[in-house]
């Protein structure tokens, strides 16, 4: 590379860095280094794109342009920072045929318009997958366009009350200055029917959906929080028109245009928030293969999966994903089950095992017999999970929520009871007096009490590293009872590394040897011995003839500067059927080794034993501390994990080791057992927070009260959480569940004012002593009063962290 | 004062203007991705520097 020599830890980087290198684009690394340190590996190239240039996988989401050209968006998975967009843009742009190539940062979708008769799809895809990006198209005009088309609207809602607000307050300046110092009345006049002009539209317009919920509410007799916030505008509004018309002196259309901009701000921030919520399941749709190639009489076929029927016999290629449930009938080879165990390491299957639909091939090639297909698959149950659990999801009960009905009623209660004590002296006084209490009581705290205080604890905790998907969840937090984890990615890294080297003779030539021969297979295990080659800074010898056997271990023949030999590496099975003799001491280590989950593997040269590696999952930094608090706190705490029993136990018995409370631990737990374990605890009365990681969590995680995902985990289990943990910190639970407290103690602060502020004001609106102006200052100051409390959640954030 | 006459409408007729390339900005999908142009910027100006390098060195 340039004339230097470099190490890549794979032949995929390596492949990587060759075509970003033949591109000319070698300054994403100087860009990388510079912008982000860490970066997960890219996700595997989907090995069956050539099934996207099919005319009938094509219609579904590919528009032709009338200019003769295609246009589709893609889903692409790995996308991290600004130098994955440049990168992605610059690459596709330099190929003949791409006419557009857009990536959107924040939704990681790439749009894309080419050429169809000088370039294919399939390529594009290729060139995407080259580089470590795996793309998956979509349909933009499903669940997720009607979204976006709704959150365009509200911001045109928010963009056109911004714009009242904003002009009416200089002719508020002028009405106020001019009631201070004294102005013509026909100015006063005028000014105020500018106003009106300004505020009408607003009103009507940014606030219409406020209002037609408001009377929906009504009609129905359920108080929701429109109610309030459209009573006080419309209320406000009709006083003021009021007043205007009358050629009374003062009017409040400012006040009228500037509350609905705040709630508008406030909603749109929280629509922003929720975004992509609805293409969880769509992404799960995507991890299902379209293609699978079928024996037929006269030899092999390409058909849609939605074809296949039980009984076929399907060919399955190394790196193929499954295309439907079945049973191997030929064939053997290592299956990647991640998907639905959460476990790495890949399972091994021999004939008459069976395979899950989506899950992917390793090293063989297999022939399978199907059994289920569509909507009976693994997979199919899986995504009806997911939209099951978060069809039926309570939604968090905002504690404001609670309050509202009774404050609404009460209001018109008091409003009413005013105006028929009035109505028997003055007819005018009492429509004053009735109208001044709905103004005074108008729920601007109230509205404001809560979305503020998650838009502050919201803030703060992204700055911490902390990213809150749905803001109600914040409140939720606060109540929670029983904390369920993950094991694999999420209590554990997820991913193999040698954590103790047994050496009989050196300790170098081991882990030289070893790397050697373990370079030419991707295994995680090969993967971790290889990264420890390189952690230590060894080269790499030679080696050839690399052999695999199934079950046992691999080999290859290694050229060292002095000698050459033949290296095995593998378990005590295939030492004993290579008359390797492994001592007495050497066996009691591999069985503690694998007493205490870990792997232990075998090296040997020449039939003779040189040691042995010991690689594990090790626990993440920070994982017993968290146990330790969440068992502190008084929480309960179960273990789920798709591992064996007996691993689990081990776990198990590390971590109860640190505390006085014993740990739940269920081990060997499919999906949908996630999913049942969390609804028994739900029966049983507990609020439970989940943490995850991989496709397999993601229905437990929409079920969960509250869930939170690991950022380096699926894009799947992120979307079904509230809650993202960037940098996977697990230590960061228990800041994220202190930050629950403190926002709904400052919520619970926030209603008090706000209440409080009415209880002082109110008698005096309902005995007519409030004076417009009076009113016109008492407004905002108990808004800001809520503001400024919120805002206090970063100070006392800030405070725990540096304690 | 008579001036305020002429002059309120023109600052209505500016907001409004104001507020049509507002929609026109959304609809443009100008507020799709409120981060990644923010870096697409300092991209290309990078990638010139480089292949002025480039030049320079060969």
């Amino acid at each position: 590379m340039d004339g230097e020599q470099r190490l890549f830890c794979c032949s995929g980087c390596l492949n990587v860095c060759r075509v970003i290198h033949e591109a000319g684009l070698d300054s994403f690394y100087q860009r990388l280094q510079e912008r982000e340190a860490t970066m997960a590996p890219p996700p595997d190239a989907p090995s069956d794109i050539d099934q996207y240039d099919l005319p009938e996988v094509q219609q579904e989401f590919v528009h032709s342009l009338a200019d003769g050209s295609m246009q589709a968006h893609l889903m692409v998975d790995g996308i991290h920072c600004a130098a994955c967009v440049w990168l992605i843009e610059k690459a596709l742009g330099g190929m003949p045929g791409i006419i557009r190539a857009e990536v959107n940062l924040v939704h990681h979708r790439l749009a894309l318009q080419w050429q169809p008769e000088i370039l294919a799809l399939s390529q594009i895809m290729q060139r995407l997958a080259a580089l470590g990006y795996a793309a998956i198209p979509f349909n933009l005009d499903n669940a997720e366009g009607k979204l976006r088309d709704q959150n365009r609207r509200l911001l045109f809602r928010m963009g056109f009350a911004g714009f009242g607000a904003m002009n009416i307050m200089w002719i508020s300046i002028a009405l106020y200055a001019g009631s201070f110092s004294g102005i013509n009345i026909e100015d006063r006049h005028f000014f105020q029917w500018v106003s009106c002009a300004i505020a009408t539209p607003v009103l009507f317009y940014s606030g219409g959906p406020i209002l037609i919920s408001a009377m929906r509410s009504l009609r129905w007799v359920s108080l929701g929080m429109d109610l309030p916030i459209a009573i006080g505008a419309v209320a406000t509004y009709t006083y003021s028109l009021w007043q205007t018309m009358q050629g009374g002196e003062h009017v409040y259309f400012d006040t009228v245009v500037s509350f609905l901009f705040i709630i508008l701000v406030g909603r749109y921030l929280e629509a922003l928030a929720r975004r992509n919520a609805s293409s969880a399941t769509l992404r799960l749709l995507e991890l299902q293969p379209r293609m699978a190639t079928r024996f037929t009489e006269n030899g092999e076929e390409r058909v849609a999966v939605r074809k296949l029927a039980a009984g076929d016999r399907l060919r399955v290629r190394p790196g193929d994903k499954i295309p439907a449930d079945g049973i191997l009938i030929e064939g053997e080879s290592h299956i990647d089950e991640s998907m639905l165990t959460g476990e790495s390491r890949p399972v091994h299957k021999h004939i008459g095992n069976s395979l899950a639909c989506g899950t992917v091939n390793g090293e063989g090639s297999l022939t399978m017999r199907v059994e289920k297909t569509g909507s009976d698959t693994i997979l199919a149950r899986i995504i009806h999970l997911v939209e099951y659990a978060q069809g039926s999801k309570a939604r968090v009960q905002r504690l404001a929520d609670r309050i509202v009905p009774w404050f609404v009623g009460i209001t018109l209660l008091l409003s009413s009871l005013t105006f028929l004590y009035w109505v028997q002296a003055d007819f005018d006084v009492a429509l004053l007096a009735a109208t001044a209490v709905l103004i005074i009581t108008c729920p601007c705290a109230l509205g404001l009490a809560t979305p503020m205080a998650i838009a502050v604890g919201t803030g703060v905790a992204a700055r911490y590293g902390v990213l809150v998907r749905n803001g109600e969840a914040l409140e939720g937090l606060s109540d929670i009872s029983h904390v369920v984890l993950d094991k694999t990615g999420t209590l554990t890294e997820g991913r193999m590394r040698v954590t103790d080297i047994q050496a009989l003779s050196e300790r170098n030539r081991l882990l030289q040897l070893a790397g050697a021969v373990e370079r030419h297979f991707s295994h995680p295990l090969a993967t971790a011995i290889c990264a420890a080659v390189e952690a230590d800074g060894l080269t790499f010898p030679s080696s050839s003839k690399p052999q695999l056997l199934a079950g046992l271990g691999v080999g290859a023949r290694v050229e060292t500067r002095d000698d050459s030999s033949e290296v095995w590496i593998g378990n005590r099975r295939l030492m004993h059927a290579r008359g390797i003799t492994v001592s007495e001491a050497m066996s009691e280590a591999c069985e503690r080794i694998e007493s205490e989950m870990g792997v232990a593997v075998l090296v040997a040269a020449d039939a003779e034993l040189l040691g042995l590696l010991r690689i594990e999952d090790q626990l993440r930094e920070g994982a017993a501390d968290l146990i330790k608090e969440i068992s502190r706190q008084g929480m309960g705490i179960t273990l789920l994990t798709g591992d064996s029993a007996a691993a689990a136990g081990h776990l198990q018995h590390i971590l109860s080791a640190q505390i006085a409370k014993p740990i739940r631990v269920i081990a060997d737990v499919l999906p949908e057992d996630k999913v049942r374990e969390i609804e028994l605890l739900q029966e049983a009365g507990e609020r439970v927070l989940m943490a995850g990681d991989g496709i397999n969590d993601a229905p437990a995680l929409a079920q969960a009260d509250i869930s939170i995902a690991m950022g380096h985990g699926t894009d799947v289990s992120m979307e079904c959480s509230d809650i993202v943990l960037m940098g996977s910190d697990v230590g960061k639970i228990p800041w994220a569940l202190a930050l629950g407290k403190q926002t709904l103690k400052t919520i619970r602060q926030n209603l008090v004012l706000s209440l409080a502020y009415n209880i002082i004001l109110v008698p005096a609106a309902m005995a007519a002593w409030v004076t417009p102006v009076f009113a016109a200052l008492a407004m905002p100051l108990s808004s800001l009063l809520v503001i400024g409390n919120a805002i206090l959640i970063r100070r006392h954030m800030q405070h725990m962290r540096s304690t | 004062m008579s001036v305020i006459y002429g002059l309120i409408p023109g600052m209505i007729l500016l907001g409004l203007v104001s507020v049509l390339v507002f929609f026109w900005a959304v609809r443009n999908g100008q507020y799709d991705d409120m981060e990644g142009p923010a870096h697409r910027i300092l991209d290309d100006d990078d990638m010139d520097n480089k292949q002025d390098k480039d030049d320079r060195a060969s």
